[in-house]
């Protein structure tokens, strides 16, 4: 038996609060300044610990079996020969799950492990533990898993008709908008048909994990998880456990932009350690990575924008119908999304959307960064593109004559009340300078779209130049309860913040160190590892962190800077308000007081806990109406590519960004989540497409799934951070990471519309719809 | 303690010469031959390759440089990407130079050989199309002694290799003319080729060899449209053409290595006749490609 007390599983976020020698220069601190993530050197020197770096005394390794085919009946599962296999420990299956048979994060329809049917390729059946990674992968393959093999339901448009997939059905959600007459007709309609590849969120660890039995009959699991209580509860379902025998510890986190770990493999973990009282570790492989975790829903996107002769948006009628896989997961969240922004950051008077999420047998979906709102961007704004071509204005111009500003309504009722720059956004990545040709007496420089050993050619090379402005909401919507709770702590001169926000990478530990340095005027500030010991904070998504876990360690400061100062208030006989702290040094209004922190404290130690919960949101009713979102965040992209348009290559030359940021509270941070963004949406736009044939994932592999490279990202130039500070928000700061991803594709897709003008409706896009038309065609 | 034997039954011989990898391989049929192991060794860690032992390439100086004989470069198996991409190599082998620096990221080449491309022989190998439009032969060393083998047979599985046979050297003429290696890919970055074409001019024999790599399972040779451009190419003059008959080559070339499909005369079907739209682009990729690796060679 190995306690917990084994394991070596180093915290992930190590943050303590001296980056370099600090105090000697002047170290930036507090809000507004680019202080470095106290992880970054670890992190570049290859120490920091991930969590495929776990490791337990006398651990054994797990492998789970997954299923071949996208669609069928399990006749009969026999796992005799595997179990007798030497050195195999446990072989788990559905009917080794004790507790609920089915979890979900948002609804609970997806199977431990699946029994009578297989719903999707990849779909986990048995998992093994043995004493060698080598031995459990074998064990997994002698289980003899006899299919009856089914026709797989892998067009969403069938799914309607197909029978169900599962008792719950195959249509996952319907929204219908009704916004405005019906009968409005524009004097010129444009139409189009768009369709939105299915993109992998590829982060750069995959999923791994240890599982450690408790003597008292629980478990815990060291998890690189982003919702850790989440996890905590649906893990504790499964294993029929109260909740608080069963402990999620965050590890360090190898890149997240969404519900990081397929839900799928940390139950069979905890199950296995249940099982056999030994720790479990796993560490799927990046083809078991491309099958389980969840991917961005691709859509069909059927619009038709009715205008004036001016370019005024009249009426926008849509059809969107985003493909689920298997299970619903978020599903319904990216449908609300996806229908409430179909419009995008226009003024339209009159929206008529129909929008459906549909159960199928392809890979599962669900939230990845920007979420509905980025399949809609690609689709309105190749709208306004062919609006602008029929009416023959700029493509800015046209945006321009539309663009929503704060007081507008969206479609769905919903005022919006949080700063809306757009139409600013829009000027400032029009008007910026555009990026240099290359130069045409050198043609040796000239980076060409294929690479620096590609087949490119001067000559065949066409320059586009297009727009993109997206929108996405952020936090929860439709009335979830977006909390989080955090806890600050100062003894010694020096602060420690608890709170169970994950650091995924986004930066939440540097901006908790920032508040309480600004707050408390304390330069080291330490931030504890999360774990659900910690009170909730929510996932890491949508920007809730800076939201609701920065507003709780805020007031949590704030609330001890009060018990710090109250005694030296009532002792000057003056109010704390006139009290100021900085640089560690407490100071009266008037200078009659000055101590330090370390002093006043007096060897106490001052705790303060508290919670952040934002404005209540409303569900959308049967009209596709209510004030769903918390609020609101908007980004232009202007986009420069070059197209060689006989082969159909393709390269960004420079995306120019404005963003709406409400306050950039580290600007180097916000820079580089931009640039992360644009480069997941320059990958979104030319080359992530997780393709499945008949449901059946055919390369899951970074070789068959090309990324952008270095060569392939862009100069990201970001012209201008609009920080018109929101009201309601923590800092008046908005999130600044899914906004870029949804905004550059529809802007890639736009420059090379401009630069081959071909319609370009599919993203990724193909190279054959970047070819210039054939003379006579 | 654990059940699994880690090394039981699995060894690994690491040569110093070709003589005694032949005897280590023939001591051990069994095992797999492995030197840049950027193909196999990924096999072999995803656990679907498992073999019994391994010879390692890696000690065996003889194979990783080249050498002279009669007007052709004697070319080790164990030639690096990287080393092939360097300039004193390009100045030979042109083609085959750019096919190397081509090939992938740094990691790759600086590990990857020249033989390893050849004997994994994926459609998308790079060197594979300069090698066939090279007519290149390739020097197989076995217990019964070497024997020579033209390149496109052992690539097509005409002549494969034999139990115990291990590829030792490539022998590529040395032409003295313009060469070029021209790839496709989907991303700016290092990636698969989707289409290449390598073209060679042969001034001494009056020809133009040209091979289009990744569109099949081998590289293939467009003989008819080789023979039609070096007729109209004036060998010993300037070795100009007109822009229109690059233009016809590169189509010719296209329609060759991917032609249309037979059955394009059923009246039930009129769509028959016509190439899917992802079959019509590659062919439209070839046939650029073709017309600038022409054209590139000629200028």
């Amino acid at each position: 038996m190995t306690g917990p007390d084994a394991v070596t599983a180093t915290p992930a976020v190590v943050a303590s609060g001296t980056p370099a020698a600090a105090g000697d220069e002047e170290s930036p601190r507090g809000l507004g300044a680019s202080v470095p993530p106290a992880d970054a050197e670890a992190k570049a020197r290859g120490v920091f610990p991930y969590a495929a770096d776990l490791w337990a005394e006398g651990l054994l390794w797990a492998a789970v079996l997954r299923s071949p085919h996208a669609s069928a009946r399990i006749v009969s599962v026999d796992t005799t020969a595997a179990a007798a296999m030497p050195g195999v420990r446990a072989v788990v299956t559905h009917a080794d799950v004790p507790g609920a048979a089915t979890h979900g994060r948002r609804v609970a329809d997806r199977p431990v492990f699946a029994h009578d049917v297989v719903r999707h390729h990849g779909e986990p059946i048995a998992a093994i533990a043995a004493d060698h990674p080598d031995t459990a992968r074998l064990a997994a393959a002698a289980i003899a898993v006899e299919y009856e093999v089914l026709e797989p339901v892998t067009d969403p448009e069938t799914a309607f008709e197909a029978p169900p997939l599962h008792p719950d059905g195959n249509l996952i959600r319907h929204i219908p908008l009704r916004c405005g007459d019906p009968e409005a007709v524009g004097e010129v309609i444009v139409e189009g048909l768009y369709r939105v590849g299915r993109q992998d969120p590829a982060p750069v660890g995959a999923e791994a994990g240890l599982a450690v039995p408790r003597p008292d009959g629980g478990v815990e699991l060291y998890l690189a998880s982003t919702d850790p209580h989440a996890d905590r509860d649906l893990a504790a379902a499964c294993f029929a456990l109260e909740p608080d025998r069963v402990k999620v510890v965050v590890t360090g986190v190898p890149g997240a932009m969404a519900d990081r770990e397929d839900p799928g493999f940390p139950l069979p973990l905890g199950l296995l350690a249940l099982r056999t009282g030994c720790p479990v570790k796993l560490v799927a492989t990046r083809e078991e990575s491309f099958l389980g975790h969840a991917h961005r829903h691709p859509a069909l996107l059927r619009y038709r924008h009715h205008a004036d002769a001016e370019g005024r948006l009249v009426k926008v009628e849509a059809q969107l119908l985003l493909d689920a896989g298997a299970y619903a997961d978020a599903s319904s969240e990216a449908l609300a999304a996806a229908v409430a922004f179909a419009a995008g950051p226009y003024v339209v008077p009159n929206v008529f959307v129909e929008g459906w999420a549909v159960r199928t047998n392809n890979p599962p979906s669900g939230h990845v960064r920007g979420e509905g709102a980025m399949q809609v961007c690609a689709a309105y704004e190749g709208q306004m593109d062919k609006l602008a071509a029929r009416l023959g204005l700029d493509p800015a111009e046209i945006r321009m004559r539309n663009v929503l500003s704060t007081g507008d309504l969206l479609p769905t009722g919903q005022a919006v009340t949080c700063p809306a720059p757009v139409a600013e956004l829009l000027t400032a990545v029009r008007d910026a300078e555009l990026p240099p040709l290359p130069d045409a007496e050198d043609e040796t420089e000239w980076l060409l779209p294929g690479g620096p050993e590609g087949a490119g050619e001067p000559g065949a090379v066409r320059r586009g130049v297009g727009y993109g402005i997206g929108m996405v909401h952020m936090l929860g919507a439709e009335g979830h309860d977006e909390v989080s709770t955090a806890t600050v702590k100062v003894a010694d001169g020096e602060a420690t913040v608890i709170c169970a926000a994950v650091e995924t990478g986004q930066g939440f530990a540097t901006l908790a160190r920032q508040i309480v340095q600004e707050v408390l005027g304390v330069e080291e500030v330490a931030v504890v590892a999360a774990d659900t010991d910690q009170p909730p904070a929510g996932p890491s998504a949508r920007g809730r962190h800076t939201w609701v876990s920065g507003g709780a360690v805020e007031r949590a400061a704030k609330m001890v800077r009060t018990q710090l100062l109250q005694p030296l208030a009532a002792q000057f006989g003056m109010s704390v308000e006139l009290l100021a702290i900085a640089d560690g040094k407490i100071t009266s209004y008037d200078g009659v007081l000055s101590t330090t922190v370390a002093e006043a404290l007096e060897g106490k130690e001052l705790w303060a806990t508290a919670q952040c919960r934002p404005h209540p949101t409303e569900h959308l009713d049967e009209y596709g109406h209510g004030d769903a979102f918390v609020g609101l965040a908007f980004a232009a992209v202007r986009a420069v590519v070059d197209v060689d348009i006989e082969l159909g290559t393709v390269r960004v030359v420079e995306m120019a960004v404005a963003q709406d940021v409400g306050r950039a509270l580290n600007p180097r941070q916000v820079a580089a989540r931009i640039e992360a963004g644009v480069t997941q949406g320059v990958g979104m736009a030319l080359m992530e497409d997780l393709r499945a044939p008949r449901g059946v994932v055919k390369r899951p592999t970074l070789t068959g799934y090309p990324l952008p490279t270095a060569l392939d990202a862009p100069v990201v130039r970001i012209v201008k951070l609009v920080e018109e500070r929101d009201v309601v928000a923590p800092f008046g700061a908005k999130a600044v990471s899914a906004v870029p991803v949804v905004a550059s594709p529809a802007a890639v897709a736009s420059a090379v519309r401009a630069a081959t003008g071909r319609p370009v409706g599919r993203l990724p896009i193909r190279p054959q719809a970047a070819v210039a038309k054939p003379a006579g065609a | 303690m654990s059940t699994y034997a880690r090394q039981t039954g699995r060894t690994v011989t690491l040569p110093a010469s070709l003589d005694e990898a032949v005897a280590a391989l023939a001591a051990m049929p069994a095992a797999v031959p492995v030197a840049g192991g950027t193909d196999l060794m990924a096999a072999v860690n995803s656990g679907l390759l498992r073999p019994a032992g391994l010879v390692g390439l890696g000690r065996i100086s003889e194979i990783r440089g080249w050498s002279y004989a009669d007007g052709h470069a004697l070319l080790g198996a164990g030639l690096t990407h990287a080393r092939m991409g360097r300039p004193d190599f390009a100045a030979l082998i042109p083609a085959l130079a750019a096919a190397a620096r081509a090939a992938g990221p740094p990691q790759i080449r600086n590990a990857g050989t020249l033989g390893g491309n050849i004997v994994t022989a994926a459609p998308t190998g790079d060197a594979l199309p300069v090698l066939a439009a090279l007519e290149a032969t390739v020097v197989l060393a076995g217990p019964d002694g070497s024997r020579e083998v033209p390149v496109s047979h052992l690539l097509t599985g005409m002549d494969p290799l034999r139990p115990g046979e291990l590829l030792a050297f490539v022998r590529a003429p040395l032409l003295h003319a313009p060469q070029t290696f021209l790839k496709a890919t989907a991303r700016t970055g290092p990636g698969r080729a989707t289409a290449s074409v390598a073209l060679v001019l042969d001034p001494a024999r009056r020809g133009v060899r040209c091979a289009v790599g990744a569109v099949a399972p081998m590289p293939l040779r467009p003989l008819e449209a080789e023979a039609w451009v070096a007729g109209l190419i004036d060998w010993d003059g300037d070795r100009t053409l007109e822009a229109e008959a690059c233009t016809a080559f590169g189509e010719y070339v296209a329609m060759a290595c991917i032609p249309d499909p037979a059955d394009h005369a059923d009246p039930a079907n009129p769509a028959a006749g016509e190439l899917p739209p992802a079959v019509a682009h590659l062919r439209r990729t070839v046939a650029a490609l073709a017309r600038r690796a022409l054209g590139r060679a000629l200028s």
